[in-house]
């Protein structure tokens, strides 16, 4: 029997399964050992859709595939994220508000740079003394001017974009690689192989399609790595507290700002999103069953409707933008490479949207697989050990960075301060916090190549939270010196860059006059 | 057309300007304008030729891009291949302008009928949204005191190369790789063997006036002229 890994079957025609068939194919371009990819997408299943919002990563992939940058955000309603804004985490007063930028502080030791922020400008927030991407943001303005090549900008930046778009596009993408088989059937049950490993899976039309290598991408269900290899679920909702979701698109006017980062509005049981696109504002509301009941989450995201689109809040229904009730439940596989099968995107796990970390998982996910892609089924299972190693150590860390964000709040209503109850904090992240009162977050803590939230992303939250910078560290005129650099920065952006509107309205414009003929 | 006005912190508080390269923007010339205090910078990249405009007794100092009118060779399209832009083309659609009284501090001027002012939104501002002048309008206030210091430096240094009979008529003729002939014609250069002859009490007074280092550096410039040709050829080539 030949053992080599030369047949890959994806189940799920979401983004998760559409990003692995168009990595793993560029992966695969230059190289001559012969490899199929079959993707078997169940029609009529309406795809989830995990958040419109990315992280950085998402360039590299994109131009990996090679999609051109402009075509992708014509044709996706994309507009450009550059940061994430928490509204009412500390206290909820007016003015509560502090900004999670993508471009990281300087290259200064970051003693140094608290120490040089407290002694030259303390009523600055932490992110705008540090990055110069703060006064972007609150310009509205894009990362980049249109004559940059394509995925390079003047700070660091992500995308937000209609999720069934940016399906479509992957899709009508991939299909045109040659590596790639597309199936539309439902996926009945799986045939196993001697040794317990996936043969085959079996379809509703009578097929059998068998495979070397299965990724499970069928969404929640999870049909492989559940339904057919029964790998456990770890439940993390005792650090994450929120499991409903109430979903809803506003359309907005022509010429109004789009919003540089997304919105996070903390609320009595959770907090809202509020996402810009060209064309609309997806704004949802997350809450825990717990604390707080499907009527009373609805009031919430009304209000915060009526708040911020004055025009269209109290008939939202009007405008045929229904609410859509969504339940969820947060944790994750046990192991997420299990025999030959790989579960990525949702049949892995699932989390809040609070830090968009839904899509750089299966970013990286796909990452992790295409460098290390096992030639043979031997070396499956030594791929397989490292794998889930790393992605139990990621969403270990994913859940301590999205419990950071409630732990520091001073709220006072019963779900914030259940969150600061020491027996629903990871112990992990206790010890964090108690190193950090004496040492700022640093690589020491977050050791591993492509963390998804670095030291930097935790000082974010940390001071921008108001957490006490560690004393110790003198304001040296090297890190004065960057930070009034940072000031000019942000002074030269603001002159140079377009605003969102303008650059994502000039952009379809460009778009609309190249190509009269191609109406979406 | 050209409309110019007293840059203000108000009526312009939301004007853009490009600063990107391209033909429709104005940088489809042959030669531009350069002043004394600017060869240093000019030499390392461009020919530095003098010119006696029809008509007019005084000389002035031209950058040269190219061997007929509207080529460039420094235009690549969209791109700016050099790493240095003459202040006369840097600063535009800026200038200098004076009260009418006559001399005075210079103000900015600016002209709103330029292919640079940007109409969509795109490019560069000069006032920040509180009216204050953005580091690229504080950048170009720099170079337009540059090139005004320069342009006033400019009459003595020629009255000095006058005065010496440094200057000599110049012309070049070159046959390209396919065989066709450019000139430039009408221009003049440093005399190079009048300049070797004189004897230190006039290089003292040359250097006391502060003319004898860019004397050297338009010398120093014709290197650049095979480097042009070079470009040409490159440009015939490339079809």
């Amino acid at each position: 029997m030949n053992d080599m890994i030369e047949r890959v079957v994806i189940v799920g025609g979401g983004t998760a399964g559409w990003l692995a068939a168009s990595l793993i194919a560029s992966s695969r371009r230059a190289k001559a050992a012969p490899l199929s990819i079959t993707l078997v997408e169940a029609p009529d299943v309406p795809i989830v859709g995990v958040g419109e919002g990315t992280w950085p990563t998402i360039r590299q992939t994109l131009a990996t595939i090679g999609l051109d940058e402009g075509d992708f955000l014509a044709a996706c309603d994309g507009a450009f994220k550059q940061a994430s804004r928490f509204d009412g985490w500390l206290d909820g007063s007016a003015g509560d508000s502090y900004l999670h930028p993508f471009t990281t502080p300087p290259a200064v030791p970051t003693g140094e740079l608290l120490a040089a922020w407290q002694t030259s400008a303390p009523d600055q927030p932490f992110a705008a003394a540090m990055s110069a991407q703060a006064a972007v943001c609150n310009l509205h303005l894009a990362p980049r001017q249109r004559a940059m090549p394509d995925y390079q900008g003047a700070t660091n930046y992500a995308y937000h974009f209609a999720t069934e778009k940016f399906g479509a596009l992957l899709a009508r993408h991939a299909k045109q690689s040659p590596l790639i088989t597309h199936i539309l059937d439902h996926v009945t049950g799986v045939r196993h192989a001697d040794n317990g490993d996936i043969a085959a899976l079996t379809t509703r039309s009578g097929r059998e399609i068998a495979g070397d290598l299965f990724i499970d991408c069928s969404g929640f269900k999870g049909l492989l790595i559940g339904d057919a290899l029964d790998v456990e679920w770890i439940d993390r909702s005792e650090h994450a507290f929120n499991d409903r979701a109430i979903a809803s698109q506003v359309p907005v006017p022509p010429g109004s700002p789009i919003a540089s980062q997304t919105i996070a509005t903390a609320h009595e049981a959770g907090w809202i999103w509020d996402i810009g696109l060209p064309s609309r504002r997806g704004i949802g509301c997350v809450y825990s069953s717990r604390f707080m009941d499907a009527e009373r989450a609805e009031t919430i995201l009304r209000d915060y409707i009526a708040r911020e689109l004055p025009g269209a809040a109290p008939e939202t229904k009007a405008f045929g933008v229904p609410f859509k009730h969504i339940s969820f439940r947060t944790g994750h596989r046990a192991r997420f490479w299990e025999r030959n099968c790989i579960s990525i995107g949702l049949a892995a796990g699932f989390i809040e949207p609070l830090e968009a970390s839904a899509i750089v998982l299966i970013e990286l996910s796909l990452r992790a697989l295409t460098d290390n892609f096992p030639a043979d089924r031997a070396a499956m299972d030594i791929h397989a050990g490292r794998f889930n190693k790393l992605f139990r150590y990621r969403w270990d860390r994913i859940v301590e960075f999205l419990k950071l964000h409630y732990v520091l709040s001073r709220r006072e209503e019963p779900y914030w301060r259940a969150h600061r109850d020491p027996q629903h904090i990871p112990p992990h992240l206790t010890e964090m916090l108690a190193l950090w009162k004496n040492q700022p977050p640093s690589a020491w803590d977050f050791p591993y190549v492509d963390e998804i939230f670095s030291a930097q992303s935790h000082q974010y939250i940390l001071y921008g939270m108001g957490f006490p910078a560690p004393a110790g560290w003198p304001a040296t005129d090297r890190a004065t010196a960057a930070l009034a650099e940072m000031r000019q920065r942000a002074r030269t952006l603001a002159a140079g860059l377009p605003t969102n509107r303008i650059y994502l309205d000039a952009l379809a414009a460009d778009r609309a006059a190249a190509e009269p003929e191609r109406v979406e | 057309m050209t409309q110019h006005a007293t840059l203000d912190s108000h009526a312009h508080r939301e004007l853009r300007v490009r600063v990107d390269a391209g033909a429709d923007l104005g940088d489809a010339v042959m030669a531009t304008l350069t002043v004394p205090n600017e060869f240093r910078n000019v030499q390392g990249h461009f020919p530095i030729l003098f010119r006696r405009e029809m008509g007019q007794g005084d000389f002035t100092a031209l950058a040269m891009f190219g061997f007929e009118a509207g080529e460039n060779l420094f235009l690549d399209g969209d791109r700016w291949d050099a790493r240095y832009r003459p202040l006369s083309l840097a600063i535009q659609p800026f200038l200098i302008g004076r009260p009418a009284s006559g001399d005075g501090p210079g103000q900015v001027h600016i002209d709103l009928g330029h292919p640079r002012i940007a109409a969509d939104g795109e490019g560069v501002r000069l006032f920040d949204v509180d009216g204050v002048a953005t580091p690229y309008l504080d950048d170009i206030a720099g170079r337009l005191g540059d090139l005004d210091e320069g342009y006033r430096a400019s009459g003595a240094f020629f009255d000095a190369l006058c005065d010496f009979e440094l200057l000599e008529p110049f012309s070049l003729e070159v046959t390209l790789d396919d065989g066709s002939v450019h000139s430039l014609v009408g221009f003049h250069i440093i005399d190079e063997a009048k300049l070797q002859a004189l004897d230190a009490d006039a290089l003292g007074r040359l250097h006391a006036g502060g003319h004898l280092m860019p004397i050297f550096m338009a010398l120093a410039s014709l290197s650049q002229l095979s480097a042009l040709v070079a470009r040409k050829n490159c440009r015939l080539a490339s079809g």
